[in-house]
């Protein structure tokens, strides 16, 4: 206090006692506590007993005592009583004064500040380990992202290839359908191959002066191996080429084919077909039917249609079967119908099906003039699907007979 | 007890002294100073612990908080890889100064492990070297007791 006036260095005296509760500690030299004062029960301490060993009185002092460096200072000192006290230890002869100064208040400010700093260090160690993560999952993401780009395009390539391939072989198969006839009598056709391509095949030829053969096939599936199948028949019936058998017999035809081309040696391809041979000069026609869609002879004058159907399973399903023929003699101005099932199996935006009478009221019904227009029936039936698509090939020949 | 801020020293103690824990976090400001009286197989002892305020800047420590200290708890937190760093280098930093000490060093919050930042090569770097390495959770308990009664037994040999 030197150069304070005494008053003022009495007011800090005052001051200080009363504001920072001041208490005091004095210890010997046997580190027995021989005197203590001061706010003592702000401490917790109101009970320590002079004369006793200071380490059971204040245990707090272990360690500090003896002292080795005088002053020494200890801040903030939270105690057991929850009050925090500034520790300043000095020598004095042979004993040890402990003064206790309380802080708690500065010490409680502190406190906010630093827990305010921390907290925020805290939050920004956590948002780096989160940005971290995030950076790892975006990066993961990224490759994702990368591997499913080159996968789709990888989808994507090997889908054009096939479209390629489907259009190159639904072009080799519309390269091997009779060019439409007028003489002696009119044949016309339309084929739109579905997009995943049929295995529809149809044809026409004079097997002699006065036989002609007529036929439409569809192997089941979709795809270039059914192509390749349909493609196979039609080569065959072409050339007329199976050894032994009269073309000019459906039922004896079917049943060779039937022999020839057994599923389990066809990658389990079956066909369904049929077949008729016109002979002009008589009008008779002989047919058969391997599980086909019937044919259909219209009157058109009368709007009326004959189903041209025999029994018999597609070809390729059982070795031995049997394949009946019938005959009719056509009568005069009747148009001849062969046809797929994706003629007329087709289904309509609302999720019903169209029906096989449906269809044949479309080419008979004398109130539709268009009816019997190929084209116009390509576009009905598109019409009734919602699509220009269909599921199936759709392949219809017509003749004038 | 000497670590990093927010490791959890804190409530190790009072885990250990109260058989209590809080989630909610306090920062120490200065030293808290409590007594445990523990009983070991061939002796009573009382253990005065400071639990010193959590410091990543190692220079601010007040080294005149460890004198007259038998030894200490080195604490990290499992989940902040950077209080390993801080640990090491106050063990450094009390060595330089008093000496070596029995010491132990407790990965905190071994109930986060899926949170987990160190991985167990380093902490077998560290076995092999001599040092006491537990996993503890201030908030389950595991190993807190036993930490304390290692280095009681050892300060007292």
């Amino acid at each position: 206090m030197e150069g304070l006036p005494a008053s003022v260095a009495q007011r800090l005296q005052e001051l200080t006692y009363s504001q920072r509760s001041v208490a005091y500690l004095q210890i010997d030299e046997k580190l027995s506590l021989i005197g203590s004062g001061g706010h003592l029960e702000n401490y917790g301490l109101a009970t320590v007993r002079v004369g006793q060993p200071v380490f059971d009185e204040v245990f707090f002092l272990q360690g500090l005592l003896p002292l080795l460096e005088t002053p020494y200072y200890v801040p903030a000192v939270e105690l057991v009583s929850g009050r925090v006290a500034d520790l300043h230890l000095h020598n004095e002869g042979a004993s040890v004064w402990v003064v206790l100064l309380d802080v708690t208040s500065e010490r409680d400010a502190a406190r906010r500040v630093q827990q305010k700093a921390y907290e925020m260090t805290l939050l920004q160690e956590q948002e780096a380990v989160l940005n971290r993560r995030l950076e790892a999952a975006n990066a993961a993401l990224l490759v994702t992202q990368r591997e499913l780009e080159a996968s789709r395009q990888a989808v994507l390539s090997a889908h054009e290839k096939l479209q390629r391939e489907l259009a190159e072989a639904a072009s080799y198969v519309r390269s091997l359908l009779p060019v439409p006839m007028v003489h002696p009598f009119a044949a016309d056709w339309r084929f739109v191959p579905s997009a995943a391509l049929g295995g529809d095949a149809f044809g026409y030829h004079w097997i002699d002066a006065e036989h002609f053969a007529m036929y439409l096939l569809d192997v089941c599936g979709h795809g270039v191996g059914p192509c390749l199948l349909s493609i196979a028949v039609l080569h065959l019936l072409q050339a007329g080429a199976l050894r032994d058998v009269d073309f000019r017999n459906p039922g004896q035809l079917l049943a060779a084919l039937n022999d020839t081309y057994q599923m389990k040696s066809n990658d389990d391809l079956y066909f369904t077909l049929w077949y008729g041979v016109y002979q002009p000069i008589s009008r008779r026609l002989d047919f058969g039917c391997a599980g086909h869609p019937p044919a259909v002879l219209v009157d058109p004058d009368a709007g009326a249609a004959q189903l041209l159907k025999t029994k018999g399973l597609p070809i390729g399903m059982m070795p031995g079967v049997r394949y009946p023929s019938e005959s009719l003699i056509v009568p005069q101005q009747r148009y001849l119908y062969l046809l797929s099932d994706g003629a007329f199996e087709v289904e309509r935006a609302d999720g019903t099906m169209m029906s096989f009478d449906e269809f044949l009221a479309m080419i008979v019904d004398p109130a539709s003039s268009d009816a019997s227009d190929l084209d116009h029936l390509y576009q009905t039936l598109t019409a009734n699907r919602g699509s220009e698509a269909l599921e199936d090939d759709f392949s219809i020949v017509r003749f004038a007979l | 007890m000497l670590g990093g801020f927010s490791v959890g020293k804190t409530s190790l103690v009072k885990r250990y002294v109260e058989s209590i824990f809080s989630d909610s976090y306090l920062t120490t400001v200065g030293v808290k100073i409590d007594k445990k009286v523990e009983q070991l197989p061939d002796r009573v002892v009382s253990l005065v612990l400071w639990d010193l305020a959590g410091e990543d800047d190692i220079g601010s420590l007040r080294m005149s908080y460890l004198r007259g200290s038998a030894g200490y708890v080195l604490v990290a937190d499992g989940t902040r890889r950077s209080t390993l760093q801080v640990a090491l280098s106050l063990r450094e930093r009390v060595e330089a100064d008093y000496g070596a000490m029995p010491f132990v060093l407790l990965l905190n919050k071994s109930d986060l492990k899926e949170q987990w930042a160190i991985n167990d090569a380093e902490l077998e770097d560290l076995r092999h070297r001599g040092w006491w390495v537990r996993a503890s959770s201030a908030r389950t308990g595991e190993g807190v007791e036993d930490a304390f009664k290692d280095l009681a037994v050892r300060v007292t040999r």
